[in-house]
């Protein structure tokens, strides 16, 4: 046994410096693309089009993270958080293209409003447990994009309507890597956030709540005041990576900004990674966007499926992606931080205990 | 006056496909407590058994439907018995996800077979209806509804009457004293799987008379089925027959409102959601438990 907790520690040692080094890599890569860099002829370290995904990781890194923190921590099933992203979006998208605001005085804005909303709706829908607040946020999520995109005044639409809301170009060099290390920092911020929290008196009250909420109420904590405070919390960072998607991407409309696909697919980072851990959703979020893009075959390395035409191939991609859904659920519903942190080891043994902890 | 009796009837007419819409997803998430979010590929893949057997064979649609209920009732018991009773005893979100993934891998698998493409089931008698005065009664939507109807009735007779309906009801009221007696509880949980996608399948099968399809028409009818069973309240076949009335109510006099009352459909549907859940959770004919 204390061997086995010896050897445990040494692999997470070694998971830890391996996860540091490639994070180092991931952050320092793109800076030997700098004309600087270039012209003391520093090697190319990543195409271009890394950093692209590189930036969409770290903005998934960000949803998943801060989805973690009200479905993971405190153990209330959001589904709705994209309302949150979208709402941060066009709230700096709106200050930018309408008010003529400039993008780093708009972008404070995006979390607060994001926030506020969170606050608002959470009051009446945190009262709601389980299956019940689950679809309430689904709701929510689905009601505010069919909102923004639909409300008119004097016949005017007043975010843009269906055509969307056109940003001006941030005008700085490398824009690429900028927007690349500001989303990066909001992950960092999302991360850091979580470490604090499950730290700190908010975070154990949040556990008391997902683990026992009326047991939680009895021992004194406020538990509305904490369940919204998390619920605000998700919705400010979430609302962030929002903002910075907007003038990162400089169009905004509801396909883009308040996609259902993002409600499951955090979720699915969060579980794959791990939920209620630090660095477990940050996990789940590069594995999994890494996985359907390389299954959708939008990675600069790609492979062919066999048997598969490439008119068939997205779809072929999706029932892949579906069933290692139905396969992760049954066999490794902790997460896979389980293995990287050390605490377990991937075996036919693990696997079979997994099935029958939750099998009829 | 005319107009508001016109949309009174249009109204109760569209609530049919939310009744058969409704049934199965309330009972599958009454008994089971899943939270379904495979039922709209489940709905979907019998508005395409009903298109095949209407193109290929000229069956009248509305005789299709037995066999996608039937159809649908192996599929499901499949379903349940191989994949989601592994994770039966998982937390909400398991399932949650499960059943997406599920939806996922169906839904592709439509698309591959089928493809994108719009299929509509169009019998010599769509398009047509009864006329009194200015009020018309059109047939498909009121013949949907009667076989609605008749499959709650169905439903609930099956639930209420027969040997199997009655392990069913046990196992909703307490899983461990049903196992206790003697149920065999992969297996009744197969069958109330299978009997939620049979009407699924046989909702799917009414679908493809009013709209066109396609392999991903079925997503929104999940949601729908949500509000449907909340708004009439969890645990009855009866309570989501009025659910799913109100709900056509609700949507076309929502989308009667001039202007663009028709683009808010969705979240009237889910503010009215919201609204029951925080005021009336039990809904509007459920009881407390």
């Amino acid at each position: 046994m204390i061997a086995t907790a010896a050897s445990n520690r040494r692999r997470q040692r070694i998971f830890l410096i391996a996860g540091a080094i490639l994070a180092a890599y991931a952050l320092l890569a793109p800076l030997t693309s700098l004309d600087a860099a270039q012209s003391a002829n520093v090697p190319l370290l990543a195409d271009k089009f890394w950093f692209q995904i590189a930036t969409n990781i770290a903005m998934f890194i960000v949803m998943a993270t801060a989805w973690n923190i009200i479905g993971g921590i405190t153990g209330y099933a959001a589904f709705g958080n994209v309302a949150f992203f979208g709402i941060g979006a066009y709230t700096t998208g709106m200050l930018i293209a309408k008010a003529k605001w400039p993008f780093l005085l708009a972008l404070p804005l995006a979390p607060v409003v994001a926030a506020a909303f969170a606050a608002l709706v959470g009051l009446p829908l945190l009262r709601l447990r389980g299956h019940y607040f689950a679809v309430a946020s689904l709701g929510v999520g689905v009601a505010v994009g069919e909102l923004v995109q639909n409300i008119d005044y004097a016949g005017q639409p007043v975010f843009g309507g269906a055509s969307g809301l056109f940003l001006p170009i941030f005008r700085i060099d490398n824009r690429g890597l900028f927007f690349f290390y500001l989303m990066s920092a909001a992950a960092a911020l999302s991360i850091a956030v979580t470490w604090w929290m499950l730290r700190s008196r908010l975070g154990y009250g949040l556990i008391a709540i997902r683990e026992n909420e009326e047991a939680a109420s009895v021992l004194g904590v406020n538990t509305t005041a904490y369940k919204v405070a998390a619920f605000a919390l998700a919705a400010a960072l979430t609302g962030l990576a929002g903002g910075i998607f907007s003038q990162w991407n400089v169009f905004v409309n509801q396909d883009n900004v308040f996609p259902i696909t993002y409600n499951i697919q955090m979720i699915l980072m969060a579980l794959l990674g791990g939920t209620g851990t630090v660095f477990g959703p940050a996990t789940g979020a590069v594995l999994l966007y890494l996985l359907i893009q390389f299954l959708g075959g939008t990675l600069p390395i790609s492979f062919d499926l066999p048997f598969v035409s490439s008119d068939a191939r997205p779809i072929v991609a999706q029932v892949i992606l579906g069933l290692l859904l139905v396969v992760v659920v049954i066999f490794v519903p902790r997460g896979v931080i389980d293995f990287f942190g050390g605490r377990t080891r991937l075996s036919v043994a693990y696997l079979r205990r997994s099935l029958r902890e939750t099998s009829l | 006056m005319a107009n508001f009796v016109q949309l009174v009837i249009l109204g109760l007419l569209a609530g049919g496909i939310y009744v058969a819409v409704g049934v199965g997803f309330g009972l599958v998430w009454g008994v089971l407590n899943i939270v379904n979010l495979a039922h709209g590929a489940l709905v979907i893949i019998g508005g395409y058994i009903t298109w095949q057997l209407f193109t290929a064979l000229h069956l009248d649609p509305f005789l299709t439907l037995p066999v996608d209920a039937v159809a649908l009732f192996v599929l499901g018991y499949a379903l349940q018995r191989g994949v989601i009773n592994r994770i039966i005893r998982a937390p909400l979100l398991f399932t949650f996800l499960l059943t997406f993934g599920l939806n996922l891998v169906l839904v592709n698998i439509l698309l591959l077979i089928f493809g994108s493409d719009f299929r509509s089931v169009t019998p010599a008698y769509a398009g047509k209806g009864f006329e009194f005065g200015s009020i018309v009664i059109p047939y498909v939507p009121l013949i949907s509804l009667g076989a609605a109807i008749l499959l709650s009735a169905g439903l609930a007779f099956l639930l209420n009457r027969t040997r199997i309906g009655l392990a069913i009801n046990a196992i909703a009221a307490d899983r461990d004293a049903a196992q206790l007696v003697g149920i065999d509880l992969r297996h009744a949980y197969a069958v109330t799987y299978g009997l939620g996608a049979a009407c699924a399948g046989v909702a799917g099968g009414l679908i493809a008379l009013i709209q066109a399809i396609t392999p991903t028409a079925g997503e929104p009818y999940t949601l729908q089925a949500f509000v449907v069973v909340i708004l009439g309240g969890l645990g009855r076949v009866s309570a989501t027959v009025v659910g799913g009335l109100a709900f056509g109510l609700v949507e076309v006099f929502a989308q009667s409102i001039p202007g663009s009352g028709s683009v808010f459909a969705n979240a009237i549907a889910f503010g009215l959601l919201v609204l029951v859940l925080v005021t009336r959770p039990q809904g509007l004919m459920g009881r407390l438990r």
